[in-house]
């Protein structure tokens, strides 16, 4: 079935669109991940109403790609300029920008992209021969075990995001709201739309979803001091050289790999939590000559493995259960939707090659980051050059052309402005905005799941308690808030009180 | 400051109190709360008004469609409700260096004057590409930001606001077969 499938998707990649939007996917996710304040998740925002418009696996090839160099592309000004492009690439700070200030910035930069490729080809592995596997398990789903997987990615989400329990719930159901808007399916009668026919499909995902992200981004952007500064970045070029340095760190490579593709299949966990855990462990499993926290290699290859390996993890459920790991890959999930296609079992069942083509723009994602980034870095230096002044109008323009292009609508950009407005309250009272966007693609699921299940129960609410599979859910969704709130309490106990001071 | 994977980032804290018009966190909180009530009693006035004319708000799951809504609206004014305890009734806050204290700092007034200016900025181009069209608004609109930022090199901008702003034109309506709001003047270029 693996094998049929990545046959049949050969015939969709194996075209000069989808290679070379694959590529240029690649330079755009390294960009975006290098410029700080942007990243994968704005890059992906930021194109998928360019994605949409070409052909599918194209698309996904492009789409993806911006995530798989956005994963990486944050090393780059972390190892120059010790600020991080995105915060997966935080832990690549603790190594990274000491190599670059003993003068091996080049072999810094190199490693970070060559393990971040072979993370990310690790991760691949493990998605082509999971996912399917996964998805075969998922085919014996009903309703009830969907609706209550729907809140377990929610409630995950919800929990790890932004670090308050109540703030990160709050978010997701407002997504889940959001994502009633427009006509039902079920009754066909039309849910808060004020009697106008912009709203009768509810709000476009993309308009939100810019309009959240890039928007408010921006609002904060203009407020910071530097906005004229021209950072004084050296020039590097990293050499193939770097793979065999980060080879000869073959079992630290593999061991964070393996914690990054984990940590990328659990929903909510992401890149930050597995760059981190991963750096933890190398550093403990390391030898004392090799001085973690001074220039390591081994600390860089660590990290910047496990954040890409991430990336093939958290596409896992994404697509065989089309419950997404986290943003970025409920962006994804939204493009397929979008391109007409419906995540889950029953896309590997009725379109494996679609499915087949997903998994080689994966991997050749990776083997052109490990290509584009060892011989491009120097471009993206020059980049790092450009003061944010001409950045943010950039940005803006972006978000409006291309919010506009999806439905030539005026309406589509005040949904964008307003949710801009949301965004921004929404960060000044430290809500974090990523449980909305899943909230959003999860509530269409979890509702008609939910209604369905409701419809062919006869004991009402124990239907999701009487099968084994969501009861199971159920039991961990439970265990989930339990432990949020257990971990919750505990930590507010152990922070100390100041001591008074006087006046 | 930069905003992370799950899209948190806080306002930034300044270390001047008392003189400066501040926003506290307290105050965010109020207005967040403010904005939830408000949703929750728009979900409610549909539900009771729309929903029920149409006869889609009672009856079982097929028929139904305000009860998903209802339950999840419920959710959050519970959870708001728990936040604005939580916000204004505990008694400490967690403080940058991990200590509770009594007060969260806030954000001078006039920090924001710039992002409100950009938004502004943004609505007004946003109403005028309808009408202005995008060639005709596009390229001020690029200058007044950059203007915002704080860049005075007039000429610099002028030149940086026409290659952006035909430079995206470009790329989408060739490429990708946008057709970019022409305005009451109907100006598309015919590239």
């Amino acid at each position: 079935m693996i094998f049929d499938s990545l046959v049949s998707g050969f015939h969709l990649f194996l075209t000069p669109v989808a290679i070379g939007l694959t590529f240029v996917g690649i330079l755009i996710g390294l960009l975006v991940g290098a410029l700080p304040g942007l990243g994968p998740l704005m890059g992906i925002i930021l194109l998928l109403p360019v994605a949409i418009s070409l052909p599918p696996v194209a698309a996904m090839g492009f789409l993806i790609a911006i995530f798989v160099g956005g994963s990486c592309g944050g090393s780059i000004s972390a190892i120059l300029l010790r600020i991080p492009g995105t915060p997966l690439a935080a832990a690549t700070l603790f190594d990274g920008y000491p190599m670059a200030q003993k003068g091996r910035a080049s072999d810094a930069i190199g490693i970070a992209i060559s393990a971040s490729a072979i993370g990310g080809l690790f991760g691949g592995v493990v998605l082509i021969f999971a996912s399917p596997v996964l998805a075969r398990f998922a085919s014996g789903f009903a309703p009830p075990e969907y609706a209550i997987l729907a809140i377990t990615g929610l409630f995950a989400i919800a929990v790890i995001s932004g670090g308050s329990l109540i703030k990160g719930l709050i978010s997701g159901c407002f997504g889940l709201l959001l994502a009633t808007i427009g006509t039902d399916e079920f009754s066909t009668g039309y849910r808060f739309t004020f009697d106008s026919h912009h709203m009768l499909n509810g709000f476009h995902i993309v308009a939100v979803v810019v309009g959240l992200f890039a928007i408010s981004e921006m609002a904060y952007q203009i407020m910071g001091k530097d906005l004229l500064d021209k950072p004084n970045v050296k020039v590097v070029r990293p050499g193939l050289y770097s793979i065999v340095l980060t080879l000869k760190h073959w079992k630290n490579l593999l061991r964070s790999s393996g914690i990054g593709v984990f940590f990328g299949a659990l929903p909510g966990a992401g890149g930050v939590i597995s760059s981190f855990t991963s750096y933890a462990i190398a550093k403990a499993w390391s030898k004392p000559e090799e001085k973690y926290g001074e220039g390591a290699e081994g600390g860089v290859v660590a990290t910047e493995s496990a954040n890409n390996a991430t990336v093939g993890g958290t596409l896992v459920p994404s697509l065989a259960l089309g419950i997404p790991g986290d943003a970025s890959s409920a962006m994804l999930l939204g493009a397929l939707l979008i391109l007409g296609f419906v995540p889950g079992p029953i896309l590997f069942e009725q379109q494996p090659e679609m499915v087949g083509g997903i998994f080689l723009v994966y991997m050749a994602s990776n083997v052109f980051l490990l290509i584009a980034g060892i011989l491009v870095t120097p471009l993206f230096v020059y980049v790092l050059r450009i003061p944010k002044f001409y950045l943010i109008p950039i940005v803006l323009l972006l978000c409006s052309i291309g919010t506009f292009a999806l439905q030539a609508s005026v309406f589509d950009l005040m949904v964008m402005l307003g949710f801009g407005l949301v965004g921004i309250l929404f960060r000044a009272g430290n809500y974090p905005l990523s449980p909305i966007v899943i909230g959003l693609i999860l509530g269409p699921i979890l509702e008609n799941n939910f209604r369905r299940a409701l419809l062919i129960s006869r004991d009402g609410l124990w239907i999701f308690v009487e099968r084994p599979v969501s009861a199971t859910l159920v039991a961990i969704n439970v265990a989930l808030i339990v432990g949020a709130i257990w971990y919750a309490l505990r930590k507010r106990k152990a922070i100390p009180k100041p001591k008074q001071t006087e006046a | 400051m930069f905003v992370d994977r799950k899209g948190v980032l806080p306002l930034p804290n300044t270390l001047s109190k008392g003189l400066a018009a501040m926003i506290t966190p307290k105050q965010i909180s109020w207005l967040i709360a403010a904005f939830f009530v408000l949703v929750i009693a728009v979900v409610f006035q549909q539900i009771h008004t729309s929903m029920t004319e149409q006869g889609i708000a009672s009856g079982g799951p097929y028929d139904n469609a305000a009860s998903y809504p209802r339950i999840v609206a419920i959710v959050i004014g519970v959870l708001v409700f728990i936040q604005v305890l939580i916000d204004n009734f505990s008694s400490y806050h967690t403080s940058k260096e991990g200590f509770r204290t009594e007060e969260g700092t806030g954000t001078e007034l006039a920090l924001l004057k710039r992002p409100t200016l950009l938004l502004v900025l943004f609505a007004v181009y946003l109403g005028a590409l309808n009408t202005l069209g995008y060639h005709l608004s596009t390229t001020p609109m690029i200058f007044a930001v950059m203007w915002c930022c704080g860049s005075r090199q007039v000429l610099r901008l002028v030149l940086a606001a026409l290659v952006m702003s035909f430079a995206f034109a470009y790329i989408f309506e060739k490429f990708l077969n946008v057709v970019l709001p022409g305005g009451i003047f109907a100006l598309n270029l015919p590239w």
